[in-house]
């Protein structure tokens, strides 16, 4: 499967700018490389099963809010499902991940 | 004489619990109506689920003013959240009321402990049950998610109608406003000042032709100065001046630079609309773009719900997987949606498509047993 990148944040969209980039989670970044809105993140994590609203959501992509480690699972997911499409092999790691052996 | 509004302008802010009180003294105007603003948006994005707004110091509010508790209103997100006014004038009430601005935010008497919010008393909650678009998936949803269907037509509409009501009365010459938009694939009224002017829409609607709709599919403003000498619209044209309309001023509404619809002022005179009153549609046309723009693509209440029974269909599925494996691996449900989240990823495939899976062979394991 070919590689995807991620794209350095276009600061077109309102959306994309903030004026402190550096507190953004890694989770913000591949929203942003994937050309993802909030909005769309928020259904996908809530169709699988995420419990937070999307205010929350992007309360932790800017890491005003501290996510449980399921709930940052639940992010990965929905970022990952979606570079599946374009191509990608689940580039976000899950939880557990470095100490845990994939089956 | 505006600086001695602006240095008697002050806010005063108590908190109680996820209630706060703002009290506000002087006038809520142009000059003022940011701060107002920037400090009512603050306490809801802090997390404030009951704002109440002190009014007995304010003497005059206008147009910003108004337009800061639609902001508000439109941002409070929490479906249980209430913006309520305390005090306000007769005359600020009546404006509120007249812009229909009031038709979201709750009346309070002015004697009401801030710490009891059970007594909030309100002479009528209205905007009803907001979150009711979502129905039978009501309970089943996250509280806050229900906001979506909130921060949908609801408010819009009423912002809409502050539009169309500050148009009418502040362009000379206008016998009605409207503000046509695009919803559910075809064009419709969201906001008219009067019947004459919805006809006029309908009829625009209905043979396809006319101003409103081109300033809509164009992206651009129409000035029609005489309806009498018009030649374009022939089906549209002998019903306006029918109804007795001769010019109309239609200007698009633009969200994020795409054309959604049209704020349409209406004339029973020639020529009605000189320099002055084009720039002051022009910049109502902005206001209303703006509104659209901030409300976000728009989806209505039945595709809000589609999207919510779609979405709930698999948190379902997912959910049923998640507690065969809890059953087969002796696992937490915390363990257990990580297990299946991993094993998607191993086998390649969406997690809704191996929790079906899983749950069909779960299903076809009982049936041999």
């Amino acid at each position: 499967m070919r590689p995807i990148w991620l794209r350095h944040p276009t600061p077109t969209a309102s959306e994309n700018r903030t004026p402190v980039d550096a507190v953004i989670d890694p989770l913000e970044q591949a929203r942003r490389g994937l050309q993802m809105s909030l909005s769309d993140l928020w259904w996908r994590y809530f169709s699988i099963g995420g419990m937070s609203s999307e205010l929350e959501v992007e309360a932790i992509m800017y890491r005003a809010l501290v996510p449980s480690e399921s709930d940052r699972d639940f992010l990965a997911v929905a970022l990952n499902e979606r570079f599946s499409e374009l191509g990608g092999d689940h580039p976000i790691p899950y939880s557990g991940d470095d100490e845990t052996q994939l089956e | 004489m505006s600086d001695d509004t602006y240095d008697d302008f002050a806010l005063h802010v108590a908190f109680g619990g996820s209630r706060a009180t703002v009290a506000v003294r002087g006038e809520v105007d142009l000059l003022t109506a940011p701060a107002l603003a920037g400090v009512l948006n603050s306490l809801v994005d802090a997390g404030c689920d009951h704002l109440v707004v002190d009014l007995a110091g304010c003497r005059f509010m206008d147009a910003s003013g108004l337009s800061v508790f639609v902001g508000v209103a439109a941002r409070m997100r929490k479906p249980d959240g209430t913006v309520a006014v305390r005090s306000a004038s007769a005359f600020i009430r009546q404006i509120l009321d007249i812009t229909h601005v009031g038709d979201f935010i709750v009346y309070e008497a002015s004697e009401v402990s801030d710490t009891s919010s059970s007594s909030l008393g309100p002479e009528r909650q209205v905007g009803g049950d907001l979150g009711a678009g979502a129905g039978r998936a009501a309970d089943v949803i996250p509280a806050s998610s229900r906001a979506l269907v909130r921060s949908s037509t609801d408010v819009i509409d009423a912002a809409l109608r502050l539009v169309t009501a500050l148009a009418e009365a502040t362009v000379e010459n206008a016998d009605g406003v409207s503000v046509t938009l695009e919803r559910h694939g075809r064009l419709m009224t969201a906001a008219a000042t009067n019947d004459k002017v919805l006809t006029m829409d309908k009829h625009q609607y209905e043979t396809g032709e006319g101003p409103c709709l081109d300033a809509k599919a164009e992206g651009r403003w129409y000035y029609i100065e005489s309806l009498d000498d018009e030649t374009r619209w022939p089906n549209f044209v002998p019903l306006a001046l029918g109804q007795g309309i001769h010019s109309i001023l239609s200007s698009p509404l633009l969200a994020n630079d795409r054309p959604q619809g049209a704020l349409n002022i209406y004339s029973s005179k020639q020529g009605a609309f000189g320099t002055h009153e084009q720039e002051l549609a022009a910049l109502l046309a902005e206001q209303a773009s703006e509104i659209l723009t901030t409300a976000g693509p728009e989806m209505t209440d039945q595709q809000t719900n589609e999207r919510f029974v779609g979405a709930l269909t698999e948190r379902r599925t997912i959910h049923q997987a998640q507690g065969v494996i809890m059953a087969r691996n002796n696992l937490t449900d915390d363990d257990a949606i990580k297990s299946l989240f991993r094993a998607a990823r191993a086998a390649g495939v969406t997690v809704l498509a191996y929790a079906t899976d899983l749950v069909a062979s779960s299903n076809s394991d009982g049936q041999r047993e």
